[in-house]
């Protein structure tokens, strides 16, 4: 029987003052992804080993980690795609709890400061169908299944101390923003405060979306947009400024 | 004083990546005008010498401010990240890095060199025409030359068709599609379908419009022959 060689980082900061790697040898068997050899470890070789996981079927967002320095879903990583010898790290953009787990608390903080669906108001005879066309659209952005892996792979929130949102925060606003009954107009706000500039399209999140959300053209890039119609184009500004104003600016 | 030429020229200029490439990049076109000047031969109209020159640095800046291009250059000029594997990007704490909101926010000034690649697109056209009126001793010809011209053309053409800035401005910029918009949804949902590819047309068109002005300029110093293929 074939046998994965695993390594896995191990670190309790109330404990541990340096990270160390413990290496476990696990059966392999058919089909298995790299979620059922750390499981395999905590049940069978050392329980003490602190993973997050929930659904085992890429929709809770919860097994994000660093597959071979890869960020990827634990549970939708099969071993022989990545082969025998695996490294698996927690997420490095976030504060560690234990071992795999870390903290991504700071994300629903970031999220509260997005200004919230704001509707039309209708009178009492009017209703709003949506019409596919204008469904798919923002539906895209609401695959997200929050495993917060384009937050760890982007070099602007992992490296560098910048008050970038990050790409995920990108795709919740710009869903708001492409939403037919929404009225606010976000990019602005996003590129004062939640520092869009600091984004320079080298399309990292898109790479590891385990929905395949198009994330830099469809949501960063059209923000980008959106704020240059309201900052550097004057014919664009010349435009909507003589339109009615449909949108409010925040 | 140092901090104030920092938030002007941004640190990535001083890496030795990037230094190199410029380098390489004035000899290339001091070499390349090191000949004689010659105007229109064979039907086709010299690059070096011709007004085509003079509207380079447009061009040269719409394809700089271009996205596909940035995201190029950021990784594999800058390091920003050279690759997105953790370990393999060259990216570290503690780096300076500024992104598009000092020096590099003249990105944003993409639309206005859109704008301009848009209105000389009908030119590459007219030089389509001039090289199959005007070879002389025939009527019209086909020439390997307007081959490569048409190649040429119809790649600028598509690649600055599938631009972001145009994906915004024909209907990424409006939310109700079905509200009264429904043709400039479906414009919008055409061309995104060409603008997935922008990067391999940015590097193609890019590719060819040096292999098409460098097939120019040998026939125009007669290095090369410009051959005819079909003439009436």
């Amino acid at each position: 029987m074939d046998k994965i060689n695993l390594k896995i980082y191990r670190k309790d900061p109330s404990v541990d003052e340096k990270e160390h790697y413990d290496t476990f040898e696990v059966p392999y068997v058919d089909g298995m992804v790299v979620l059922d050899a750390v499981r395999y470890v905590e049940e069978n070789l050392d329980t003490t080993l602190a993973i997050r996981w929930n659904c085992k079927a890429a929709k809770c967002g919860s097994c994000s980690a660093e597959i071979n320095g890869f960020p990827r879903l634990m549970c939708k990583t099969r071993i022989d795609k990545v082969g025998f010898n695996i490294t698996v790290n927690p997420m490095g953009a976030f504060p560690l709890i234990k071992d795999l787990v870390t903290d991504v608390t700071g994300n629903w903080d970031i999220l509260r400061k997005i200004p919230p669906f704001t509707p039309k108001e209708l009178g009492p005879d009017q209703h709003f169908s949506m019409k596919q066309e204008d469904v798919e659209r923002s539906k895209e952005f609401r695959q997200c299944i929050e495993c917060f892996l384009c937050q760890d792979v982007c070099h602007v929130v992992r490296e560098h101390y910048t008050d970038y949102f990050g790409p995920r925060h990108i795709v919740k606003a710009a869903s708001l923003d492409m939403h037919p009954m929404d009225t606010i107009d976000r990019s602005t706000f996003l590129n004062k405060e939640g520092g869009l500039g600091y984004c320079n399209i080298t399309k990292c999140c898109q790479e590891v979306c385990p929905e395949h959300i198009v994330i830099t053209d469809n949501a960063i890039i059209q923000e980008k947009e959106r704020a240059v119609d309201l900052t550097y184009d004057p014919l664009a500004m010349l435009i909507k400024g003589r339109r009615k104003k449909e949108k409010r600016v925040v | 004083m140092n901090k104030a030429v920092n938030s002007l020229i941004p640190p990535e200029f001083f890496s030795a990546r990037f230094i190199s490439f410029i380098v390489l990049l004035v000899l290339g076109i001091y070499l390349m005008t090191l000949y004689p000047m010659t105007k229109l031969v064979t039907g086709l109209t010299d690059p070096f010498y011709s007004p085509t020159l003079l509207i380079l640095p447009l061009i040269g800046l719409f394809r700089l401010t271009c996205y596909a291009y940035r995201k190029d250059y950021h990784r594999h000029l800058f390091n920003h990240p050279v690759a997105c594997s953790i370990g393999f990007r060259g990216e570290f704490k503690g780096r300076s890095y500024t992104g598009e909101t000092r020096f590099f926010r003249v990105e944003n000034l993409h639309r206005w060199f859109m704008y301009f690649s848009v209105a000389i697109l009908p030119f590459f056209y007219y030089d389509i025409a001039i090289s199959i009126i005007r070879y002389p001793g025939y009527n019209y010809v086909i020439s390997l030359g307007t081959i490569l011209l048409v190649i040429n053309t119809i790649l600028v053409t598509v690649y600055t068709l599938s631009c972001h800035a145009i994906r915004h401005l024909v209907g990424g910029n409006i939310d109700c599609y079905s509200c009264q918009h429904s043709i400039r949804g479906k414009i919008f949902r055409g061309q995104s379908r060409i603008n997935r590819h922008h990067e391999t047309y940015a590097w193609l068109s890019l590719s060819m419009f040096f292999l098409v002005d460098l097939f120019i300029r040998s026939v125009a110093v007669w290095h090369f022959l410009n051959p005819v293929l079909l003439h009436w």
